[in-house]
């Protein structure tokens, strides 16, 4: 019975990985810890500032509503990144490819202005995963093809296509209003996803999300498919030498991680900007990229963790109504992330000094007896 | 001659989970060629990265030349005159020959400014002294793998090393190379009086090179003797513990048509060389042809480049009637090829994936493993990976627990066990037994001549000449990238065949 | 024919190699610093927010000790400390280089933002103190060069010292070697006797200081004593690209800084002409292609097989 019972809390730790959930609530509760120390140096009450970034949450629907449409936007652009260190390219690219979606996404609903919606919207979703996944397969192919180091690569396209878009907005798709200096003209109010919580953020395009999110992590955890990707990107000598095509395996994932940017883009303007702007994306990739780093490339705690970080940054908005700079919110992620990032290392390093003593001792021990033998 | 140079005192060294040295006490003299042999992870490159600082015994002394080692670090025994070339060279690619010669002890213009002039002059003085020649200005990514050991023991004498360890010099060395080696330490120990500490696993090369040797088995050291006391046998059967007998193997004959045809094939290695010049072979289905050479005579690129991981520069390799060039592996593995690689890390296991998803790989796709083509059976895969583990003999933590977690042996056996699992008519064999213990060794002879019983076409090769000897019918030499003779197995004797592998052509020889 | 002509004196005007110069200097200070790093084995994707954090630091010091020099001195001192910190992540722990470059970038935008809206007010610093423009009597006579190089802040002028400093440092002094030989094959350096972590330390310090020293550039010389939130603006990544572009030698990285400073400026006086958005891209479209270029070319040429050189 009892040895049962061992072997099912055994297998339970195993599964739920006790190690990677203990370092992590951990390395949240230091940030919580080190941020009230900085709040409390910069002259800021810390209990009141959380009091308050625990409001600017939950203290109405319309923040409920304003954390799920940022943790859909946190999960998707996450999960992508997730989908390319499946297969072991590493998508930095991802803001780019959001912007060129949601300008692309943006720009035929202008063009089929007067057409049903039910035409409009998958015609938008589409262009917006085109141009994503267009995007993403430059320097996916470069990547395979010719070796050119991704991450590289795609850093610097994030900036070409932020100045692109920042061209198009300004130039030949520019706002009639002259006082909208950087941004395409406005869509027409029937092909906005509908509102979920009034006067959220919220909008169907979560219903969206959620289904996308589900086939990534479906096709990830338990598919064929799911498993050669994972192989490849684990070793992908070996997964050539097994017979899978490995190169379009890796261009493949690329793609769709840029074609679910791309479709992020396109949520951010049909459900709430309603136009293209560079306010679109706030490095809302590179945020999502993050979560999916603490999360260690796992879906389904990029997911958990992507509403954790939400709420984080919305209540943070809430903070700035007692006078509290929001950015706190930064810094508690990041705090988060070195700690998650150095946990092996402070914990090998915590060992190897403890094992140093321990010889020490043991050698100062031998030492004693040795002198006292003779 | 009787001065001590090296004295080991009870040294200990536990990695985790492996005591690598056990108890070990050892003299090395002033002057003499010592040689330490045992088999792969019998502790020797542990001992001797002791002695050179880079591992700290858990465990004991160590005396040089009567001072006790204090601090083990490289820079303390680099100071107290040892010197080590390491098996995997520790040179800068970019830098030339006499810059990695100086590394941390660079003459100096001006104070503070690094001389490279000196550095060469310097360099030129040691190649005189010495006899080693190599050129100074010389990038080391662009000179042979010879030359580049030149630098390394240059390296050492620059350094002021009158103690210097070789660790595995000859693995990657063609014959010239290495009789200019040994004539180099010969003389080095001769006239400068230097101690020279060589770990092999080549028997011959002990008796060639070395006035005593010891023997490592497990961590242990199990004898020091006078090499002109002992002959390679009794070398042998103190490695592994007991006398090399090997049981003879059944062997059906039954050889029918031609499965794998490789024709004058030209193939290249990593650094742009010609690796394979012109081979050509035949395998028929029920025989098993050996291939005979010295690491790095183009074995193992001829090998891949039939399995489709290399690309062929010219010539044709056909496999059941079917030319491959220019097919991926996963294509030529539609033929019905399956393929023991010779590196089991890098290429023949994913050491992050489970057994069982190892196991699997090749047939994910397959209707039983893939519900519907949308769903991975899980339950279906456990029991076929479990099937498997007990069949072929796996020995570990079960099929959950990661490849990479398992020891040598066992993970070749994982390598072994799917790959013979396609049942595939043609099956190409890189080192299938390297560094596998020596009851999984049996195991996996004794599959590879069921595979041949039942009619595979088998292409093997392998750095154990007596691998080679029990497996094959047939055996071919190769040197340089060229076949230099053929043979029935049964009609040939090792001492004949090492006389081809280094060199020699059938041709030449039938003239003698 | 007469409309370009004109066009062509007003944009390569002795006044867009002035703003050339200008434009390139912090990129380039920052290069320098990415040189060292990338030389050591450490991808450095971290310096936008170094910058970011000197040009804070730097305006703080000078805010609060009302001196531009001790802003610089405090900016240094942040280098230090911001080196050290990328480097007890980066050496000690050995963490994935590239989420400690991202997260530190994030770090410095939170850090300085909050920091600067607690200090400053939700206005951002301005006219503090600024580090002082350099002016050579009579030089400004001299035809074209004076032009183009008299007036600058100080650093337009340090930077040419800094990079003939690190290029001997890098590629004429032992230490140099030992610093290339811990990024190219560490172990070697170890069993030479040099710990290669010595160097890779270094390395993050000396790149911590010069990253803040640009940063410091930037808001008390380029901007003469302001800090606005995410000021750097990228400037780290172009720094990175010039490394990469440069292959991590310091002289070569200054003129990719000056490339890229020359698109920036000649954008500003095509604008009539052509959007300076598109200029824009052209210095990251050209690292993307020389990258591959290298890449490739390098390929091609191992993949050319060869019979082996006779000795």
């Amino acid at each position: 019975m009892n040895e049962k019972q061992n072997g099912f809390f055994a297998n339970l730790a195993e599964k739920l990985n006790l190690r990677y959930i203990g370092s992590l609530v951990l390395s949240v509760l230091l940030a919580f810890l080190i941020c009230a120390v900085i709040l409390a140096v910069a002259g800021y009450d810390p209990i009141a500032t959380y009091g308050a970034m625990w409001n600017g949450a939950f203290d109405s629907l319309r923040h409920v509503g304003d954390f799920l449409e940022y943790a859909m936007v946190l999960c998707i652009c996450g999960l992508a990144c997730v989908l390319g260190a499946r297969v072991g390219i590493f998508n930095v690219g991802g803001e780019g490819q959001l912007l060129l979606g949601a300008i692309f996404a943006c720009q035929i609903g202008i063009w089929l202005q007067g057409t049903t919606a039910w035409i409009v919207i998958p015609l938008a979703a589409v262009g917006a995963m085109v141009a994503g996944g267009l995007y993403a397969f430059i320097p996916g192919w470069l990547k395979v093809k010719q070796k050119v180091d991704e991450v590289i690569t795609t850093i610097m396209m994030n900036s070409i296509a932020a100045f692109l878009c920042q061209y198009l907005a300004k130039g030949p798709w520019k706002n009639a209003n002259k006082n909208m200096v950087a941004a395409t003209a406005r869509l027409n109010a029937d092909y906005w996803f509908g509102n979920l919580i009034p006067r959220s953020n919220l909008t169907t395009a979560i219903i969206a999300a959620a289904i996308i999110a589900f086939a990534v992590w479906y096709v990830m955890q338990k598919t064929a498919t799911g498993y050669e990707m994972r192989i490849t990107g684990s070793n992908p000598r070996f997964a050539f030498f097994s017979g899978l095509k490995t190169d379009k395996i890796v261009i493949l994932g690329m793609v769709v991680s840029g074609m679910m940017c791309g479709l992020v883009g396109m949520f951010r303007v049909y459900g709430v900007e309603h136009l293209y702007r560079a306010s679109i994306s706030n490095d809302y990739y590179f945020e999502g990229l993050t979560v999916a780093m603490i999360a260690q490339y796992n879906p389904v705690t990029t997911i958990y963790l992507s509403l954790f970080f939400a709420v984080l940054k919305i209540g943070a908005q809430g903070i700035e109504l007692i006078g509290v700079p929001s950015q706190i919110y930064l810094i508690m992620q990041t705090v988060i992330i070195f700690f998650m990032a150095a946990e092996k290392g402070i914990s090998e390093s915590i060992q190897k000094s403890l094992q140093a003593r321990r010889a020490k001792q043991a050698a100062i021990a031998r030492m004693k007896g040795g002198v006292s033998h003779e | 001659m009787g001065e001590i140079a090296v004295q080991f005192k009870h040294i200990s060294m536990e990695f985790p989970g492996v005591l690598a040295n056990d108890d070990i006490t050892l003299d090395i003299r002033k002057g003499e060629v010592f040689a330490l042999v045992g088999e792969n992870g019998a502790g020797k490159s542990t001992l001797m990265n002791i002695l050179y600082g880079i591992n700290t015994p858990t465990n004991g002394e160590v005396f040089i030349r009567g001072k006790k080692v204090e601090h083990f670090d490289p820079g303390v025994a680099i100071s107290l005159g040892v010197g080590m070339v390491h098996q995997h060279f520790m040179l800068v690619p970019s830098f030339t020959v006499a810059q990695n010669i100086v590394l941390s002890r660079e003459p100096k213009k001006m104070g503070v400014f690094f001389d490279n002039k000196g550095a060469e002059k310097e360099t030129e003085k040691l190649v005189k002294t010495y006899g080693l020649t190599v050129e100074p200005s010389a990038v080391v990514q662009e000179i042979s793998v010879g030359l580049q050991q030149r630098v390394e023991i240059l390296k050492t004498l620059y350094r002021g090393a009158d103690i210097l360890i070789l660790d595995e010099p000859t693995a990657v060395l063609t014959p010239q190379e290495t009789d200019e080696l040994f004539a180099v330490i010969r003389k080095i120990v001769r006239e400068h009086g230097m101690t020279v500490i060589i770990i092999t696993h080549k028997l011959y090369e002990v008796m060639q090179i070395s006035d005593r040797v010891g023997v490592m088995r497990k961590g242990k050291l199990v004898g020091v003797e006078n090499t002109s006391d002992m002959d390679e046998r009794k070398l042998a059967s103190l490695m592994v513990g007991r006398p090399v007998l090997y049981e003879n193997l059944d062997k059906e004959d039954d050889i029918g048509d031609e499965q794998i045809r490789v024709d004058d094939l030209v193939v290249g290695d990593n650094r742009g060389l010609v690796a394979v010049d012109g081979v050509s072979l035949s395998v028929r289905s029920g025989e098993i042809l050996g291939i005979a050479a010295v690491e790095g005579n183009g074995q193992s690129e001829l090998l891949e480049a039939i399995t489709g991981m290399r690309k062929i520069e010219s010539g044709s390799v056909t496999i059941r009637g079917r030319q491959i060039n220019g097919m991926d592996p996963g294509a030529i593995r539609g033929i019905g090829l399956a393929h023991i690689p010779e590196d089991r890390i890098s290429t023949g296991v994913c050491a992050d994936a489970s057994v069982s998803d190892n196991l699997l790989m090749g047939k994910e796709r397959n209707p039983e493993f893939n519900t519907l083509g949308i769903a991975q059976n899980n339950a279906a895969i456990r029991k076929y990976a479990s099937e498997i583990y007990e069949k072929f003999d796996i020995r570990g933590a079960g099929i959950d627990v990661n490849v990479g977690s398992m020891s040598g042996g066992n993970m070749q056996k994982v390598v072994v066990a799917r790959e013979f699992s396609f049942d595939a008519p043609v099956l190409i064999i890189s080192q299938p037994t390297r560094g596998v213990d020596v009851g999984a060794i049996e195991f996996i002879h004794e599959q590879i001549i069921q595979q041949r019983n039942e009619g595979a076409a088998i292409l093997l090769s392998s750095a154990d000449l007596d691998e080679v000897f029990r497996l094959s019918d047939r055996i071919i030499t190769l040197y340089e990238g060229k076949v230099t003779g053929e043979f029935k197995a049964s009609e040939i004797t090792k001492e004949e065949i090492g006389y081809f592998m280094t060199g020699k052509r059938e041709t030449e020889a039938a003239h003698e | 024919m007469n409309d370009f002509g004109l066009l062509f004196n007003t944009v390569f005007s002795t006044g867009l190699f002035n703003e050339m110069l200008r434009r390139a200097t912090p990129v380039a200070i920052a290069a320098i610093g990415g040189a060292l790093t990338q030389h050591a084995g450490i991808m450095n994707i971290g310096m936008d927010g170094m910058i970011l954090m000197g040009a804070f630091f730097g305006v703080l010091g000078s805010s609060i000790f009302g001196s531009a020099w001790a802003g610089l001195g405090l900016a240094v001192l942040v280098g230090v400390l911001v080196g050290l910190f990328f480097g007890l992540f980066v050496v000690k722990f050995k963490s994935d280089e590239f989420i400690i470059g991202t997260a530190l970038n994030t770090f410095a935008v939170g850090l300085t933002s909050f920091l600067s809206r607690s200090i400053f007010g939700t206005q951002g610093a301005k006219g503090y103190p600024s580090l002082p423009n350099v002016t050579i009597p009579g030089f400004d006579k001299v035809p074209v060069l004076g032009a183009i190089l008299n007036g600058h802040s100080l650093f337009v002028y340090l930077t040419w010292l800094l990079v003939l400093l690190f290029y001997l440092y890098i590629y004429r002094t032992p230490q140099g070697f030992w610093l290339r030989a811990s990024g190219e094959k560490p172990q070697t350096l170890r069993t030479a006797g040099i710990a290669p972590e010595r160097m890779k330390w270094t390395a993050s310090i000396l790149c911590g200081v010069l990253c803040c020293i640009a940063g410091a550039h930037l808001s008390l010389g380029y901007l003469n004593g302001t800090f606005a939130e995410k000021m750097s603006n990228s400037r780290g990544y172009i720094a990175f690209a010039c490394v990469i572009f440069a292959a991590s030698n310091p002289a070569k990285a200054y003129l990719a800084a000056l490339m890229f400073g020359f698109f920036d400026a000649i954008g500003l006086r095509l604008q009539a002409y052509i959007s300076s958005d598109l200029t824009s891209i052209i210095p990251y479209a050209i690292t993307i292609i020389m990258m591959t270029y290298v890449v490739v070319s390098t390929r091609k040429k191992r993949e050319k097989i060869h019979r082996r050189a006779d000795i």
